[in-house]
């Protein structure tokens, strides 16, 4: 009892001893704010920042959406467009608090195809500029543009996912060398994909106002999702200890990855779609199905040996395809770079755990093997990088 | 334009070709069906309303109204403001007009809600419009209370040493706190300006320090119902030597936003000046009307009947005209991305 009371004291004063310095540290920053500390920080002309996440076009009507990057509050006071000072709104105030965001309305009579430049002045004159390359109505949630929409992230992500799952009976046949020169394979699919997402969600990270730091954002999506799958699976491992089981949860953990980095790309594609950039051409469908079947190959390599049940398959294939639909969705309604970094950093994460997960389990076959196949894992892992590499360039 | 075309690129564009074939062409129809609404608006709208108040939206300019109290100067009030000086006679029996002139940095709300950074003489933009008659002997006393050089030159016959052009003496270069009092004859009559001639010269006369400079002839001109002066400008807020916005007297859109009130029959007469930096030309068109123009105004013989006229840098012309009909009348730079950004009136004309 006087143990623990002794014991609670002891806490008490290390909580003291640990405010100490939080207690000088403000007294420091009040100093500092008092004085100046000695520096002349006063800047000549005010620094501003504002970003424009999004504009949106309706009829008669440009609506701009704009965050207050800048260090301090900032007021809109003009809009001009292509040389015209216009009348306009903002919601919920002109005056924007850092970080805030509002909404510029100006009635406007933009005309289909043609490009718009605006200029934003605050009222400390300070201008930002925002340029409407080819103008034309933004998709609003329609059925049509839905379906528009989901199609892509079918085209995407589910049906070359499940044409590469068709592979499934064939591939059964082969025997365990063939099966880990797959599992290798994926592996270096993976990386290859892991590569691609990390290098995706650095240029949306560009696109992310600079106080919300887009590149630390994909350390922690990254990392974070890494080392939560780890802990997941290694619980599991605990709790069954099968061998199979653990097979059919890295699929599955594959399938999670894929449908990550699918996410992205659905959202790359629909904020594509969005603000214009648009280029037909149905060779480049045809192209991507070819390249995204070795993503459908990828979830059912580890569990070739098994007899994982169809309904097992179809709900790998989902989860690593139909992402790419909500991808599409939310980048073609509400397309946000901060959004599509942090999925594109879980993805990147969840990848490269995967591929951690598949390294376990490739060195397990060897081991079995006694260590009878150091080729086929280099071979497999550069197979599989090139698949990917020389399907891109084939079309490209 | 990117060169290199990445994995995400491709997915994009090949996504986008299957939104491409389903949904752009529903939207593209949409668009079309309903072509130039805006079109139907004006037209249909034969009777024209005062826009001040109340735009109907799709009309440029300004909302709201700048504080023309703490800028002051209201430039309804400096279309008619004439400087006649201070006026005394000479020994040798010639008239003397004595002005003061102080220079001051100065913000002014050029547009609701932004202030800008000027450079003025007595604290307005455009500076006072010096009115006097052919022959006069002007004075004026110029004190620099600004924290830069600055001068005054004026256009007309005068002295080397009173031209207000460094490197022609102590009216050449007037430091901050420091005074000089420029001295000549009017002459000759016609419709002139002054301006700072400091260098950097344009940066200087694009800040604000220019105004209208009138000699009358000596038997003066034939009497009109109404005088008054418009001096053409630019605005450049953000100093990138562009001009963001253009205006006459100051304020963009303020005659757009309080229409000059004139009556139908009335002979009026305006003092038009253009001082506008960066851009090579501007220009003054009067709506449903014709004027005659009299360049430099240093004749009393009308050069152009015409309903649009040209003005370079510094140059200035007189307009006389008279409307038939009551009304609401724009008069605009006809170099018409001026309009829109600010150099657009009104002519109120009633019955």
């Amino acid at each position: 009892m006087t143990e623990q009371k002794s014991n609670n004291r002891f806490s008490l004063r290390t909580f003291g001893l640990l405010l100490i310095p939080v207690i000088l540290l403000a007294g420091v920053i009040a100093l500092f704010l008092s004085t100046g500390g000695g520096l002349n920080l006063e800047s000549a002309a005010p620094v501003e920042g504002l970003s424009v996440e999004r504009y949106h076009l309706k009829e008669n009507m440009i609506e701009l959406q704009v965050r207050n990057t800048g260090p301090q509050e900032l007021t809109i006071a003009s809009v001009i467009v292509n040389d015209g000072v216009m009348p306009f709104e903002v919601t919920p105030d002109t005056t924007i608090p850092r970080l805030g965001k509002a909404s510029i309305l100006v009635e406007y009579p933009w005309s289909y195809g043609e490009a718009y430049g605006i200029t934003l002045f605050t009222s400390n004159a300070i201008a930002f500029n925002v340029d409407i390359p080819v103008a034309f109505e933004t998709p609003q949630p329609s059925s049509k543009t839905f379906w528009g929409f989901t199609l892509i992230g079918v085209y995407v992500g589910v049906i070359p996912i499940f044409l590469g799952i068709f592979w499934f009976p064939a591939l059964r046949q082969l025997g365990r060398r063939t099966m880990t020169f797959l599992m290798a394979a994926t592996a270096g699919l993976l990386v290859f994909l892991g590569l691609d997402t990390i290098a995706e969600a650095l240029e949306f990270a560009a696109k992310v106002p600079s106080a919300f730091q887009g590149i630390g954002l994909i350390g922690i999506g990254a990392v974070s999702t890494f080392l939560l799958l780890d802990a997941i699976s290694k619980r599991q491992t605990a709790i069954t200890g099968n061998e199979t089981d653990r097979r059919l949860a890295v699929a599955f953990m594959i399938a999670v990855g894929i449908g990550f980095h699918n996410l992205g790309e659905g959202l790359a594609i629909g904020a594509a779609y969005n603000v214009g950039e648009m280029s037909l051409g149905t060779f480049l469908v045809v192209g991507f199905i070819i390249q995204n079947i070795t993503e459908g190959l990828g979830i059912i390599a580890p569990v070739l040996r098994d007899r994982p049940g169809i309904g097992r398959l179809a709900i790998m294939g989902l989860v690593g395809g139909s992402p790419a639909i909500l991808g599409a969705w939310i980048g073609g309604y509400t397309p946000s770079p901060f959004l599509a970094v942090l999925f594109l950093a879980i993805g990147a994460g969840a990848i490269f755990e995967v591929i951690y997960e598949i390294a376990k389990l490739i060195q397990k076959d060897t081991a079995r093997e006694g260590g009878a196949m150091p080729m086929v894992v280099f071979s497999g892992v550069l197979t599989g990088m090139m698949m990917l590499w020389v399907t891109g360039l084939l079309i490209k | 334009m990117k060169t290199g075309f990445s994995r995400r690129d491709f997915l994009k564009a090949g996504g986008l070709a299957l939104l491409g074939t389903t949904g752009v062409a529903a939207i593209a129809q949409a668009n079309h069906s309903d072509a130039h609404p805006l079109t139907h608006n004006h037209s249909a709208n034969l009777t024209p309303t005062p826009p001040h108040g109340g735009h109907d939206g799709n009309l440029p300019g300004t909302v709201g109204e700048v504080d023309h109290d703490r800028n002051g100067f209201d430039p309804t009030n400096l279309l008619t403001d004439f400087d006649y000086g201070k006026v005394s006679r000479l020994p040798n029996g010639q008239t003397l007009r004595e002005y003061n002139v102080i220079a001051l940095n100065k913000s002014i709300e050029i547009v609701p809600g932004i202030q800008f950074p000027a450079w003025t003489y007595n604290g307005r933009i455009p500076g006072p419009t010096f009115r006097c008659t052919e022959g006069d002997r002007i004075r004026i006393h110029f004190n620099n209370g600004s924290d830069h050089p600055h001068t005054m030159h004026f256009h007309g016959f005068h002295p080397s040493e009173m031209d207000g052009v460094p490197g022609t003496g102590p009216g050449g270069n007037i430091l901050p706190g420091e005074t000089f009092t420029y001295e000549f004859d009017a002459d000759p009559f016609g419709l002139h300006l002054y301006h700072c001639h400091s260098f950097p010269l344009a940066r200087h006369i694009a800040k604000g320090l220019y105004g209208a400079f009138i000699i009358d002839p000596k038997e003066g001109r034939p009497p009109v119902d109404r005088e008054m002066v418009m001096v053409m400008h630019g605005v450049d807020i953000d100093f990138d030597d562009v001009n963001d916005f253009y205006a006459v007297n100051g304020i963009p859109f303020h005659y757009q936003n309080h229409p000059i009130q004139i009556k139908v029959g009335e002979k009026i007469r305006v003092y038009l000046v253009n001082i506008l930096e960066f851009d090579l030309l501007n220009s003054f068109h009067l709506h449903a009307n014709f004027f005659n123009y009299y360049p430099t105004g240093t004749s009393l013989t009308p050069a152009e009947f015409t309903d649009t006229v040209i003005q370079g840098q510094a140059q200035r012309g007189i307009l006389e005209f008279t409307y038939k009909y009551p009304g609401m009348y724009m008069f605009h730079a006809h170099v018409t991305e001026f309009a829109e950004l600010g150099w657009m009136g009104m002519f109120e004309v009633l019955p």
